[in-house]
């Protein structure tokens, strides 16, 4: 499947801001199942300065830096995506999960895909026993690490409601936990926390999702939005490099209607815009996404 | 300060005096009275029971000294610590707590301390050479020397800073090893500390502090001396910038650091500039610091932060001490940065293990120093020791380190089977968490105890400096004590006393010597001021005259009422010229209420607590803000700010006369007066003291203009004009000028215009104005700088101005100008001025 993805932030200042600096982390990921064909960035008002620099885990970062007053921040990334994922394995596939656990510490490599990386606590995903706990009912001695991943996938769907006022872009995974709602980043943090409370290599992905308009209805512009899963390094012979897919807000093994655009440990790695404006007033944010499908193109 | 001008200081004692008591008896009664636990290596005697190294030489020298002696000396050492001011804080907690310098020095023969100093300098090459190839070829985790778990796991392995060489080839410019001894003896390393190791200042506080108290002992037994190591420190960083007279910055949290004490301490003894995040500035990919001059290149930054704090782009976006943009500078080799972001992770307990391994293969050699027994658990092998002998064991976490209470818990060991229980369920379930550890408790030294010698656990701090020639070893340590046993003297923290180690040479030193041989470039400066000093020294000056005004008001509404009391006996303490003192104290929040009975009214105006104007409320600001001078006032004036805190606070429910307020309020004045002579006279005239000068006379000006609106107004009484007077300092001059009685056109003359007076308004704004001219401009275009004009305006209205023309609307609208002259020098030069911008975080899910 091919997709046109286009992601348009806007950031409205209250006073004018004279200077700042600050991280893109828009483009694509390349490999594991897809190929970026094209892609592009607008920026106004015109940076300074930009560099651009892959990070520890294989992300394009953009830094730019915004030497002249402005009271608006726009940036748009264009970019065309060809995604071919192999099927998801058949469940219970793959090695325990103890296995996975020794295997993955036992890589001799700090690659930036070696699951040693994701198996601690991060800056946004601290460990807490009440979701170790709340993991664990899933994975009984010997049981297949993908087998149990997927049925904490489903309990996080069916135990968790999605709600967009419960939590904000900073929630702590415990928080959003001991409420039992939130958004994708919330579910993909707290299933993350669970995981590695078992010792297991769990990734933070953010990308876009394929979304269908209502029957007979047209596309609506800019009506998607950005979105985050996980992935489990379930032992080198499964998925793409051991790493497989799980969306608990959709309660799928991701396969061709996911977009990836990075992997890290968590939100803080992967966050799509941050940095630094000096500035005494306030800030407002709109976001624009489209993530057109190309048999759909109309 | 050296330790060799402190010998300078005090008179030695009267030798005959020592004589009257037997040395020999007294030095039996010391050493046969110890008793070090059995099974724990001790720094006096050894396993044999025999004195160890140096320490008959110091206890025989020590001897000499009566009981009385004895204490009289350790107690002028701690009188030295609180006039100097010299403290910390301890972890989450706000307070500053005195230095507790512990009596005895830990004394180290010179073959002891050549064995355990050939240890840490193979240790710190080994740390310099593995964080190298951890952040860079990573061959020894490909090649299984390391597993990738212990590196991977730790919070310190900051991923930004992979494949980062660093600038000036060096991660680690400082490294430091906690030390004690083992069980047999041997030197051991308890942990090594290659983040941001503190405790060099201190070291240096304690050898100054003890030095003057013995300088006798300290000469006679050829003690080895600190400067060489620090001056090799600074030449070692100075060497590893491009630029050959390079800027280096010590980079502090700021004032509420539990050690910025000794960071201003080392920043002034290394002649570094002391900046906080702010500070600094990355532009055109290279690192500057803000100055009052714009900003100007820095090539090194000492820093003393934590590394995941240092860039809010590439660590922790929350990030409010960092600066912006600073490894990408990093990256370009634009600044050095020393120790690298990203050692600490050489502090991972889970290391040690791996160490002695991994020393052959860099390196070809043995570990000469290693640490206890230690067995990583996410190593199944390690796993399986662990679990089968939980009982001789510690378990710890392997990536966070341990602080006071909680090590006291682990070492307690057995005794907290819940907490073991607890520990062995983790151990099951992340087992790469935990590192189990043979540990011993800690090795003993002396310490002074009413009298007497008693056997207590230390731990001793050792620093190496990476210099072009090579490592270099201070020649003491940062060696801190438990006053209790079984007490972990790790961190600093109640009960912890530090102590300085004195290796001692076999042969005398060489007493350090200011003369080069090389001529350094000749300088005036120390170069220019950074924008925050400059900020904090004006409001310095500001609060100490502010403090001054108080109490003058105070004084001379005692005198009023005094006056008035005696001319009318009904007690009219409701006379006009009164009021309107009542009324300004109370505007100006020195009082809570204007009606307040003369005595109640005088001690809240000086001392209360509750207030915000008050005297001692002014006094503790100005105290508040020089600790964050540290480095740049003359250090009495610390003492100096002690005393007049001591003057002003009384104890709860003392009702003083009005008469003893009168001698408060003057000794209080006494004490600001000494802090102007301070300032005036040890300091460099320089930016520095221009900015506390500045301070002064702005407040004075502004301060005066308030008066004489209210007591040299047209309509002012003899009484009012003479609190003007007296509130200008200056009767006499009128008395001596003017043979008739007060008249207002003259008082105001006198008090605003008349630029020879130093209390008038027309000198603060001679004196302002002589300032600014001598300040840098910031373009060399030759026109006044905004706020310089302000100021030249004020001067040219002084100047042509009569007294008949200052009436109560031109003194409120010179007032006013006054204001906005402050507030231009705030704009101008100071980080935080009303114009300033403060950073704000990106925010939002985009």
């Amino acid at each position: 499947m091919i997709y046109t993805l286009r992601h348009l932030t806007t950031y409205r200042y209250a006073r004018t801001v004279r200077f700042a600096r600050c991280n893109l982390r828009l483009r694509p990921r390349d490999g594991e199942g897809q190929r970026v064909l094209e892609s592009a960035l607008h920026v106004a008002p015109e940076p300074t300065r930009r560099l651009e620099r892959r990070d520890f885990f294989g992300l394009d970062t953009l830094t730019l830096t915004l030497d002249e007053p402005h009271r608006e921040f726009t940036v748009e990334a264009v970019s065309r995506v060809a995604v071919e994922r192999p099927a998801p394995p058949p469940p219970e596939a793959g090695p325990s999960w103890e296995t996975v656990r020794a295997a993955a510490l036992a890589l001799p490599s700090l690659g930036p895909d070696g699951p040693a990386h994701f198996q601690f606590p991060s800056q946004r995903v601290p460990l807490d026993p009440a979701v170790t706990e709340y993991a664990r009912t899933s994975f009984p001695p010997g049981r297949s690490a993908y087998g149990g991943a997927v049925e904490l996938m489903h309990r996080i769907r069916d135990d968790f409601r999605f709600d967009a006022k419960a939590t904000t872009v900073s929630t702590p995974p415990a928080e959003a936990f001991a409420l039992r709602a939130g958004v994708c980043q919330d579910f993909a943090h707290v299933m993350i926390a669970g995981l590695r409370g078992l010792g297991l290599p769990a990734a933070y992905v953010s990308g876009y999702l394929r979304t269908r308009p209502p029957p007979g209805r047209p596309r609506l512009r800019g009506a998607d939005a950005s979105h985050a899963w996980v992935a489990l390094w379930c032992g080198l012979e499964m998925g793409e490099g051991g790493w497989i897919g799980l969306d608990p807000t959709n309660d799928c093994v991701v396969r061709d209607n996911h977009i990836v655009v990075a992997r890290g440990r968590d939100y803080a790695d992967v966050a799509p815009i941050d940095g630094i404006v000096a500035s005494a007033g306030s800030q407002k944010l709109t976001v624009e996404v489209d993530v057109i499908p190309e048999d759909e193109a109309a | 300060m050296t330790a060799s001008a402190a010998l300078a200081d005090g008179p030695l004692p009267d030798a005959s005096a020592w004589a009257a008591d037997d040395p020999a008896a007294r030095m039996r009664r010391w050493t046969e009275a110890y008793a070090p636990r059995p099974g724990l290596a001790d720094e006096l005697v050894d396993a044999e029971g025999a004195l160890r190294g140096g320490w008959p030489r110091f206890l025989e020298r020590l001897a000499r000294l009566d009981d009385r002696e004895v204490a009289a000396r350790f107690l002028s050492a701690e009188r030295h610590i609180r006039d100097a001011g010299i403290s910390y804080r301890v972890y989450g907690d706000g307070r500053e707590h005195p230095w507790p310098l512990g009596s005895l020095p830990l004394v180290i023969d010179a073959a002891d301390w050549a064995e355990l100093s050939a240890g840490i300098v193979q240790r710190a090459g080994l740390m310099e050479r593995i964080v190298g190839d951890i952040y860079g070829a990573g061959r020894l985790v490909a090649e299984g020397f390391l597993p990738a778990g212990v590196v991977a796991g730790h919070p310190e392995f900051l991923r930004p800073v992979h494949g980062i060489a660093p600038p000036g080839g060096r991660w680690l410019p400082i490294y430091a090893a906690d030390v004690g001894r083992g069980p047999d003896g041997r030197w051991q390393v308890l942990a090594d500390r290659t983040q941001a190791p503190s405790g060099l200042g201190y070291a240096l506080e304690n050898r100054m502090v003890l030095a003057r108290a013995f300088p006798d002992l300290f000469a006679d037994l050829h003690v080895e001396r600190l400067p060489g190591f620090f001056q090799a420190f600074r030449a070692g960083l100075a060497a590893s910038c491009e630029r050959s007279d390079p800027r280096i910055c010590l980079l502090t949290s700021g004032p509420y650091s539990s050690t910025y004490v000794e960071q201003a301490a080392l920043a002034r003894y290394l002649g570094f500039l002391l900046v906080e995040g702010d500070d600094l500035v990355v532009r055109d990919g290279l690192l500057h610091v803000r100055t009052i001059a714009g900003l100007k290149r820095t090539d090194a930054v000492w820093r003393r932060i934590d590394a995941d704090y240092l860039d809010p782009m590439e660590l922790r976006s929350d990030s409010r001490l960092g600066v912006p943009g600073i490894l990408q500078v990093l990256r370009r080799g634009g600044a050095v940065v020393g120790n690298m972001p990203g050692s600490g992770v050489l502090e991972s307990a889970a290391l040690s293990p791996y160490l002695p391994a991994i020393a052959r293969r860099l390196t070809g050699e043995e570990l000469r120093l290693t640490g206890p027994r230690t067995w990583w658990c996410g190593d199944p092998d390690g796993l399986n020791h662990a679990l089968s002998n939980l009982d001789h064991l510690t378990l710890r976490p392997a990536a966070t380190p341990l602080r006071g209470p909680e090590r006291d818990a682990m070492l307690a060991g057995p005794a907290l089977d819940a907490a073991r229980a607890h520990a062995v369920a983790a151990l099951r379930e992340r087992p790469f968490d935990w590192v189990a550890q043979e540990t011993a408790p800690l090795s003993t030294m002396p310490a002074w105890q009413d009298g007497r010698l008693v056997a207590r656990p230390f731990v001793m701090r050792v620093f190496a400096a990476a210099t072009p020639e090579g490592w270099r070893v201070l020649p003491s340590a940062f060696c801190r004590v438990a006053e209790r046993e079984g007490a972990d003297p790790s961190e600093m923290r109640a009960g912890i006393r530090s102590a300085d180690v004195w290796v001692l040479s076999d042969t005398p030193v060489d007493t350090p010597t200011l003369v080069h041989t090389s001529a350094p470039r000749i300088r005036r400066i120390a170069g220019h001021l950074p924008s925050r000093a400059a900020d904090n020294l004006f409001w310095f000056g500001r609060y100490l005259e502010r403090a001054e005004a108080v109490i003058r008001l105070v004084q001379a509404h005692l005198g009023v009422f005094t006056e008035a009391v005696a001319a009318d006996a009904s007690g009219e303490a409701g006379a006009p010229t009164a009021l309107a003192i009542r009324a300004l104290l109370k505007e100006w929040g020195s009082v809570s209420a204007a009606d307040l009975g003369p005595a109640a009214l005088a001690g809240e105006a000086l001392s209360g607590k509750t207030v915000h104007g008050s005297a001692l409320s002014h006094g503790l600001e100005a105290r508040r803000i020089a600790a964050s001078l540290r480095e740049r006032l003359p250090a009495e004036s610390w003492r100096a700010l002690a005393d007049l805190r001591d003057t002003l606070v009384y104890a709860e429910g003392w009702a003083p006369t009005e008469a003893q307020l009168f001698g408060k309020a003057e000794r209080a004045l006494g004490h600001l007066a000494a802090l102007s002579g301070l300032i005036h006279e040890n300091m460099g005239h320089a930016a520095g003291w221009r900015f506390a000068d500045m301070g002064r006379r702005i407040e004075r000006a502004i301060n005066t203009c308030s008066f004489a609106l209210r007591f040299c107004g047209e309509e002012a009484s003899a009484e009012d004009l003479g609190v003007m007077l007296s509130l200008a300092d200056s009767q006499i001059a009128y008395g001596a000028r003017y043979l008739v009685g007060v008249s207002r056109d003259a008082v105001c003359d006198m008090a605003v215009l008349d630029p020879n007076n130093p209390r008038s308004v027309a000198y603060q704004i001679q004196a302002i104005t002589a300032h600014l001219d001598a300040l840098p401009a910031l373009a060399a275009d030759g026109l006044p700088e905004a706020h310089r004009r302000r100021a030249l305006a004020l001067a040219v209205t002084l100047q042509t101005s009569e007294a008949a023309d200052f009436d109560a609307e031109a003194l409120e609208r010179f007032e006013s100008d006054l204001e906005g002259l402050a507030n231009g020098i705030a704009s101008r030069y100071f980080p935080n001025g009303p114009d300033a911008l403060r950073p704000e975080k990106l925010t939002g899910l985009a």
